[in-house]
């Protein structure tokens, strides 16, 4: 029932957002969203039910939504972000705007709750819709291209894992004589040796355009670059999760002896993604895309994490996909209202932003520090965990991701003396209105509390995890 | 004759209808409306008999099964969407709805034909009026349009005739059902005579490379006869050729199934990729019709159970989306007949719900979940795994990425912010295209949420491959 209220509040509110005038647009969309993080809440709180309905029965498809510690918070992740950026979005962006945004969320949060890989797939590819549309018609120039860009990369990578999900099926089929897509049935597949790799390679090459990990990162200059700040925001900060997340909800289940094989390449290859976009950062001359570059170098760090195939690595992963969203989201929203202050987003001169401004340069700051991994900030913990857990026998690649640690302060504090301090006869800009230190307030706070609580996420993580590493060894892995 | 009701109370409309046209002149739309009542009561009857045991009738000429009754459902749909995107205009003639019914006609003779010369006479039962229907506009695009169709038809007539002639040297039957159970046949006669068959249905279902008459008959025919066309004819086209292969020549399947495999990727592929450049939308769609020709090929080449139902579903979805995107140009165009891409600007933000209706049918051929589309391609891509044919399902990959291209330009030109054109500006709804509209969309989305009863229909349908002889 509260998944129903969970799915049914975006949808339901979607088409609702759609049918008031434009001008109530924004308040209706925040209302809507508002009610969906209470729903969250409540469900976060109260016990944690699952869906489970018949769908298409004789395919075995079944419409199954679960909420385990992996994706109990990255589902508040996506309830926070997408009430954040309505909140920063203009008025005038109209109706359709919202009703994309709020359909986002709705595909976004069946994403995270779908156990079952068909289920997981129609909101994997209907994720993509939104945001084609928010690209084509509310972003900048290049926003048309920009959008064929994002939809055509990424459902290339989705078609190769619809077969990838079907091979699976098929094979699930001729094993046990009957149909299931049910990620948990889907384990102990007796897959021939020859179609391993390219199954294996048909969900990888999905996960890792939509993520995006290097060299899969094609549509993201222009995707990030041209959307406005909030839906920058939300594809940054939730849409990038699903090539991680997908990853660790469909990859290690079904591909646990697999991912053990190629362990060591999978590690050098998410190693070489990190310090590319860590480099990339550190020369671009955009402010959004020293964002997008240091956000990639992240997701790699996830991925690093992930492909550790131990419990703190792993853990280390689900724990900053969480606060990864919310610090890189925030610092988009930031980026934003900079944009709209100077009117452009190069940061070649310094600005000294700082003179007129100093609630803008204070919250930029903790983003910034928040992003680059300061102790007490949620990106230090995760990024702890990530590489206690590579050491145990990956030592090379813990130095590796130690040594981009501080890379990341260089291009960090770079952006932020680029943007916010110089000359002190800089012209001054107004700073952030009420309204804006409104809903930066909330995502700042929540950044310090899993900051400073980081077990508040992790010990709701930990029993699942257990049970998917376990699995990875008892499958003859690691450890 | 029980079962022969559908066919003859959609004939025996056709006649009153043109019965009304001579004696009561006056009376614009009565032909309209018998055609409609005729149609619509020959799918309520052929729904009626839906438990029929599957059989020979006439002489094994006919076979009716669920096969055909699901054949019958479609084309009548196509009918009755094409019979309402012309409702209210003159200008197609007061003959349109009785030749359309015969079109129709001779589409449902396709779902039941058991025999070569039935296959024939459907073929053209169904032809010979859409070459006239094809000039109906009157313009010199549709006049055009007509002749091209007219020779390329007449020709590929010819063809099928003369395989079928091969055809019954080698066998001395006409009957195709019986062919699995000849040993004596002459192979000499018989593959040509099966290629030339092959050959000529290719014609209508537009298989690249007998693809060239598409584009310019789409653009030059009125856009009701343009969804006959791109809706009936390939359905009818579809099950014929599954028909024939399935019932007359499974025992061979090695010989045919690669060609058509080959056949199916060149044509997905090929086709998607000429939709690239269109700028008219009717272009646009004829090619896109090309491409999910390939589609439907895949599910015969698969030689499967599995692959006979995917074809069998992706015919609904496909229609389905056929009707909202031709019905959207049919309001757009107004009086005209030409739609180019540009035209759409603007028209999300001036017309969101029509947008809305080309956005469903869009990504339905497109194949994005959520809408039918989506379901059948999943269902073809299942079949062609269960196969062990990697390749088709690869080629299924490429061509729908290749067409999506094609699908999102209109749509990213809707969406463009600038002052809508004259035609959008103009567009003025009716009721029989809202009825067209509301079917296409709530049928595409409802495929796509709740397919199952219709996978459950069309596991009935194509239940058919152990039903061989008589």
């Amino acid at each position: 029932m509260l998944w129903i209220v969970l799915l049914g509040i975006p949808l339901v509110g979607a088409f609702f957002v759609l049918s008031v005038k434009d001008s109530a647009a924004k308040t209706t969309a925040a209302v809507v969203a508002a009610l969906e993080v209470l729903a969250f809440v409540a469900f976060l709180v109260g016990p944690k039910p699952t869906l489970d309905l018949n769908w298409i029965s004789t395919w075995g498809i079944r419409f199954h939504l679960s909420a385990d510690g992996l994706a109990l918070f990255l589902l508040g992740l996506t309830a926070v972000m997408t009430l954040v950026a309505i909140l920063a979005s203009k008025p005038e962006y109209g109706r359709t705007y919202f009703f994309w945004i709020l359909f986002m969320e709705f595909a976004s949060m069946g994403l995270f709750g779908a156990v079952d890989l068909f289920l997981f797939y129609v909101f994997w590819e209907v994720v993509l819709i939104p945001v084609f549309f928010l690209l084509t018609g509310w972003s900048g120039v290049k926003g048309r291209v920009a959008a064929l860009k994002w939809l055509i990369m990424n459902l290339f990578g989705s078609l190769f894992m619809l077969i990838g999900v079907v091979a699976v099926a098929v094979i699930y089929q001729e094993n046990t004589g009957h149909f299931s897509f049910e990620i948990s049935h889907l384990t102990h597949l007796a897959i021939a040796p020859a179609a391993q790799p390219w199954i294996f390679g048909c969900f990888a090459l999905a996960f890792a355009i939509k993520a995006p990990l290097w060299p899969f990162h094609g549509w993201m200059p222009d995707a990030y670059g041209e959307s406005p700040a909030p839906v920058t925001a939300l594809v940054a900060g939730v849409l990038s999760k699903f090539g991680v997340f997908g990853f660790l909800r469909v990859m290690l289940p079904i591909f646990a002896p697999e991912m053990a094989r190629y362990e060591t390449g999978l590690l050098i290859w998410v190693a070489a993604g990190l310090v590319y976009g860590a480099f990339m950062a550190v020369r671009q001359k955009d402010m959004k895309m020293v964002t997008a570059y240091a956000s990639l170098s992240h997701l790699s760090m996830i991925a690093l994490g992930i492909f550790s195939l131990t419990a703190a690595g792993i853990l280390g992963a689900t724990f900053l996909m969480v606060a990864h969203g919310l610090m890189v989201g925030g610092l988009f929203l930031i980026l934003g209202v900079v944009e709209e202050k100077v009117g452009h987003r190069q940061f070649s001169g310094l600005m000294g932003l700082n003179q007129g401004a100093p609630r803008l340069a204070t919250y930029f700051m903790f983003f910034a520090l928040a992003v680059l991994g300061l102790p007490g900030l949620p990106g230090f913990a995760g990024e702890y965990m990530i590489i206690q857990g590579l050491v145990v026998h990956e030592v090379v690649f813990a130095v590796i991701a130690g040594v981009i640690m501080v890379l990341a302060a260089w291009y960090m504090l770079r952006l932020f003396q680029g943007i916010m301090q110089g000359r002190p006869d800089a012209p001054a800009v107004a700073d952030l209105s009420r309204g804006q230190v409104a809903w930066l307030i909330p995502v700042a706070l929540l950044v310090v509390l899993i900051g400073v609580w980081p077990a508040g996420i992790t010990s709701h993580a930990v029993p699942s995890l257990f049970h998917a590493v376990h699995f990875v060894a008892e499958q003859g892995g690691i450890n | 004759m029980r079962y022969l009701i559908p066919e003859v109370v959609v004939a025996g409309g056709a006649l009153l209808a043109l019965l009304a046209i001579v004696l009561v002149p006056k009376a614009k739309s009565l032909g309209s409306w018998i055609v409609l009542l005729a149609l619509l009561a020959a799918g309520i009857d052929a729904a009626t008999m839906w438990h029929v045991t599957a059989s020979l009738f006439m002489s094994n000429t006919l076979a009716i099964d669920q096969y055909s009754i699901l054949v019958t459902e479609l084309v009548l749909l196509a009918g009755v969407s094409s019979l309402l995107l012309a409702w209210d205009a003159d200008r197609f003639g007061d003959e349109f709805p009785v030749l359309l019914a015969l079109s129709v006609l001779g589409m449902m003779a396709l779902g039941a034909a058991a025999n070569l010369m039935v296959i024939f006479i459907g073929i053209e039962l169904l032809s010979l009026p859409l070459y006239i229907l094809a000039a109906s506009s009157r313009t010199q695009a549709g006049g055009e349009a007509a002749l091209k169709y007219l020779l390329l038809g007449a020709f590929s007539s010819g063809i099928l005739l003369f395989g079928m002639a091969l055809l019954y040297g080698a066998t001395s039957t006409l009957s195709f059902v019986a062919y699995p159970s000849i040993t004596s046949a002459n192979t000499w006669l018989l593959w040509p005579g099966l290629a030339l068959v092959l050959v000529g249905i290719s014609f209508k279902l537009a298989i690249v490379p007998f693809h060239m008459w598409v584009p310019d008959v789409y653009e030059g025919s009125p856009t009701p006869v343009t969804n006959l066309m791109a809706f009936g004819t390939k359905v009818g086209a579809a099950v014929i050729l599954l028909r024939l292969l399935a019932f007359g020549f499974y025992t061979q399947d090695g010989s045919w199934g690669t060609l058509i495999g080959y056949l199916a990727v060149l044509t997905m592929i090929v086709g998607n990729l000429l939709a690239l450049p269109q700028m008219s939308l009717k272009r646009l769609l004829g090619y896109s019709g090309i491409g999910h020709a390939g589609f439907l090929l895949v599910g015969i080449a698969t030689h499967s159970v599995e692959g006979a139902e995917a074809m069998m579903f992706y015919l609904l979805p496909y229609g389905l989306a056929v009707m909202a995107v031709f019905g959207v140009l049919r309001l757009i165009e107004g009086n005209g007949d030409e739609v180019t891409v540009g035209d759409l600007k603007g028209m999300a933000y001036r017309r969101p719900w029509l947008a809305a209706v080309l956005i469903v049918g869009m990504l339905s051929f497109a194949g994005i979940p959520l809408t039918g589309g989506f379901v059948g391609k999943f269902f073809l891509l299942q079949a062609a795994l269960f196969a062990s044919q990697p390749g088709l399902a690869v080629g299924i990959v490429v061509g729908t990425l290749v067409g999506l291209f094609a699908y999102l330009r209109p749509l990213q030109t809707m969406f463009q912010r600038t002052e809508p054109s004259e035609k959008v500006q103009k567009v003025r709804w009716t009721v029989a295209s809202v009825v067209v509209l509301t079917v296409a969309v709530v049928g595409t989305i409802g495929l796509g949420v709740y397919p199952e009863p219709f996978v459950h229909i069309v596991s009935h349908s194509a239940d058919f491959y152990w039903l061989t002889g008589g």
